[in-house]
């Protein structure tokens, strides 16, 4: 079916299994270095996720996944490397500077080894955690509270003359999410900046494999809280990929709908905060008031001001009358153009332009090293966006455009909300109008997961695209899920951008950005 | 008898006033942004509330952490009693010299700063850094703004500033503009206030002023709060009472100092509009790029100064 990805991409020595849209094949240990940078470098593919399943039980072995998306076809080419009586594998990490975090978290939570690896610190396990638990492995107790260990973290150090360290968080003065960031400081100018994230481990990804499918939606909703709607859309069609069923063709319009308007509210409360942390007090009051209008028609149209509990496997709980899609259609004409006025007052402030322009710029080779997703890079010109690469739901029939900027800096990842949000709008007035005026919004039979086998969810949510690649055993049950959130890929980058910036810059810089904790830590 | 009573109405004034213009700039900014607002009685609240609590007090914290907020307290209160405020009958007084003034405030300053440094956290060091960093260059501006005064009238006591110039003809008055201009710039500077500072900032990170003053609580903050609201009002009443000395009472009697404080009131309630609109219609500028803007305070200042002599 995939004959001319699988001659382009893999080569004749790898027995390839077709699994829905996943090509798997198994690759030596001592050739996965040479097949990855392949396909990353030469191929282009971008690298989705890195990821371990713990088989001990059932085959004696560990397995090293390495996701690859095929953008424009929605196949994803998974090569793996099996580990029988060892627990080391190579790290790519030298190659591939992307791999760096993926293979961090695994050594942490599978206590595999990656062999060359530079860094050897946990990743979101703190030091009270003990050093010789791992958490995902299928032997972990998860019911029992470990017992607290005092290992040290060691943060990087700069030194020289005039060098000071500034510790920030992890509580911090304003509402938001746990984290810390350790800053070395030549007068005002950083010098080298270090996040320390995991305040907010919840072991998400063991809940996964416990909880029962419905409990697994909602568990999947509160991953990044303000990303809910997309978080769940990401894990059902990950679920749905498993399956052999077709969502219906209503409930495929309706997720857009809701993707959009989301992404639509999280936009507008990005574009305040901007404003709000150059000291702009007007954008900050008219971002967080269209957010609020935005919030309220959520709870009108599904009773959740998060869009929670809309997203159930093989469709949509929640429908749009044709009465409330007229006022809804109504009501965002209004706020588009409000929000037009707003964007226009606010570019005549050359005060607020000169504070984000240049500020916070972001390399564009440190980006695509890192693989840097979403709205960070495609203010660089980085051309990514699942709802085209990898299209879902309804997004192949419905046209727009992808917001770049070329910049990097913040004015950049403002303006490619800015853009966003009237795209957003043509977006659900196009979905609206095309939607079909009756049928189904669920799949009604009963839902049966393959055996062994793979199941990919990507979408686009309003940070960048989140992803899930969920793996089941030999009874069709799940028995692993991996999480990524953009944020995972992002947070990696933050250091760069706020390099030789003034301090007083770095809340903007970071607003910017606006990153999930929650999604990062899962 | 009656020296008396102005006495005391000059020392009382400023502590008395000060929140409630705190309160009216919040206010009006809340109004910019399609919000109600809090009363703008509230910093009184606020104020009252804070001496009912208990503090923490860093182990690490010295004698200088305990003491600065009454140094810096009495230092507002008794810089308060000595400007003019709504009459020019203290002319006497040894206070009022310019150069007292300013020094007296950049004591508080100095105190202050030695305060966040005090406790060895990050961000009061910081905190400290940067307000003497903008402090020293706040210094000339606001110096040769009023000295452009003293030349015009040839004293550098404050009180005969203001009962000069409140009787110089209109023409004389374009050069003492341009060093209101001047003194304006080194003002929002000394008080914390946009483009330089953000007073609403939740940002520990974009903190000057509030930056010193995170280890504080209870009495002793709402101390150190109550004196950076007294060290607005004073500014405020010497752009008002030096710059626009017209309304103020040259004569001792009830009427004139009813009206002059009428006056008084109105003239910096004035200040306190501009105040908030600029801060409601501009973003807070660099730290990088506000050097820029105390050396323009200190060249308009320079200029009305030539002005003045020269012509």
């Amino acid at each position: 079916m995939y004959q001319e990805i699988v001659e382009k991409y893999i080569s004749k020595n790898y027995q390839v299994k077709t699994d829905g849209n996943v090509l798997i094949y198994e690759v030596p240990s001592s050739d996965i270095l040479k097949v990855a940078t392949t396909l990353y470098f030469e191929q282009k593919l971008p690298l989705k996720t890195i990821t371990a399943v713990d088989e001990r039980k059932e085959h004696g072995r560990f397995r090293i996944l390495y996701v690859f998306g095929v953008p424009g076809s929605s196949v994803f080419l998974v090569p793996y490397i099996t580990l029988s009586g060892t627990e080391e594998f190579p790290s790519i990490t030298k190659q591939i500077q992307q791999a760096a975090w993926h293979e961090r978290k695994i050594k942490t939570f599978f206590g595999l080894e990656p062999v060359g690896h530079p860094d050897h610190k946990p990743l979101i396990l703190h030091e009270n955690w003990p050093e010789n638990l791992f958490p995902l492995r299928k032997d972990f107790n998860w019911q029992q509270r470990p017992e607290e260990a005092h290992n040290t973290y060691q943060f990087q150090t700069v030194e020289g003359e005039g060098i000071y360290e500034i510790p920030v968080g992890p509580v911090h003065a304003g509402i938001i999410e746990p984290g810390h960031f350790r800053f070395s400081v030549a007068g005002e100018e950083i010098v080298l900046l270090e996040p320390k994230l995991g305040y907010v481990h919840k072991g998400t990804e063991k809940l996964f494999e416990i909880l029962p499918l419905q409990d697994k939606v909602k568990l999947s909703e509160r991953v990044s809280g303000d990303t809910s709607f997309t978080h769940s859309l990401a894990f059902c069609q990950a679920i749905e990929s498993l399956s052999s069923f077709e969502v219906p063709e209503r409930a495929k319009y309706l997720r857009v709908i809701f993707s959009e308007l989301e992404r639509l509210a999280n936009h507008f409360n990005d574009v305040g905060f901007v404003m709000l942390d150059t000291g702009f007090s007007f954008g900050g009051a008219n971002g967080t008031r269209l957010r609020e209008q935005i919030m309220q028609w959520h709870e009108r149209l599904t009773g959740s001001r998060f869009l929670r509990g809309v997203n159930t496997i093989g469709g949509v709980t929640k429908d749009i009358s044709a009465d409330t899609s007229k006022a809804l259609l109504q009501d965002l004409q209004k706020i588009q153009k409000d929000f037009r006025e707003f964007i226009d007052i606010s570019e005549d402030s050359a005060s607020l332009l000169n504070r984000l322009e240049g500020t916070g710029q972001l390399d564009y080779q440190i980006a695509t090293d890192h693989g840097v997703l979403g709205v960070a890079g495609r203010a660089l010109g980085i051309v990514s966006d699942s709802r085209i690469d990898y299209p879902y739901a309804a997004y192949n029939k419905i046209k727009f455009n992808i917001a770049l900027e070329k910049n990097g800096d913040v004015r950049s990842r403002l303006y490619v909300r800015i853009k966003e949000i009237f795209a957003s709008f043509s977006i659900i007035e196009q979905a609206l109008a095309s939607m079909p005026t009756s049928g189904k919004l669920v799949f009604e039979g009963k839902v049966e997961l393959r055996k062994n086998s793979y199941g990919v969810g990507s979408a686009e949510g309003w940070r960048g695209e989140v992803f899930y690649f969920v793996v089941t055993d030999n009874e069709g049950q799940i028995t692993r899920v991996d999480v990524r959130d953009p944020s995972f890929i992002n947070w990696a980058v933050l250091g760069y951008a706020g390099k030789g910036n003034v301090v007083p810059d770095f809340p903007l810089i970071n607003k910017s950005f606006n990153l999930s904790y929650s999604g990062h830590d899962v | 008898m009656t020296s008396i009573i102005i006495w005391t109405i000059q020392l009382a004034l400023v502590p008395a006033l000060s929140p409630l213009f705190v309160g009216v700039i919040r206010k009006i900014k809340a109004r910019f942004q399609n919000r109600v607002g809090a009363s703008i009685f509230q910093p009184y609240n606020d104020l009252w509330k804070l001496l009912h609590k208990d503090e923490v007090i860093s182990e690490d914290a010295s004698w200088v952490f305990r003491f600065a907020p009454y140094i810096i307290f009495a230092v507002t209160v008794i810089v308060g009693a000595s400007i003019p405020l709504f009459a020019t009958v203290f002319a006497n007084n040894s206070l009022s010299d310019l150069l007292v003034i300013v020094y007296l405030l950049a004591l508080s300053t100095f105190f202050l700063a030695l305060a966040g440094m005090d406790t060895g956290s990050a961000f009061g060091g910081f905190g400290s850094s940067r307000e003497m960093t903008v402090a020293s260059l706040t210094e000339g501006g606001l110096i040769f703004s009023m000295l452009a005064l003293v030349f015009a009238v040839d004293s550098a006591n404050l009180f005969k500033i203001s009962e000069a110039v409140s009787a110089f003809p209109l023409v004389a008055m374009m050069p003492i503009m341009l060093a209101f201009a001047g003194f304006l710039i080194a003002m929002l500077a000394e008080t914390a206030r946009f483009p330089f500072d953000n007073p609403a900032t939740h940002l520990e990170l974009t903190m000057i002023h509030e930056a010193m003053i995170l280890e504080y609580s209870g009495k002793r903050l709402a101390l150190v709060e109550w004196a950076a609201a007294n060290k607005l009002l004073i500014f405020l009443a010497l752009g008002a009472n030096l710059f626009f000395p017209w309304g103020i009472a040259t004569t001792v009697g009830l009427m004139p100092i009813l009206a002059a404080l009428g006056w008084f009131v109105i003239k910096v309630l004035l200040l306190s509009l501009l105040i908030a609109v600029l801060e409601s219609s501009i973003a807070k500028f660099r730290f990088f790029r506000l050097p820029d803007l105390l050396f323009t305070s200190f060249i308009l200042s320079v200029i009305a100064i030539s002005l003045i002599i020269f012509i």
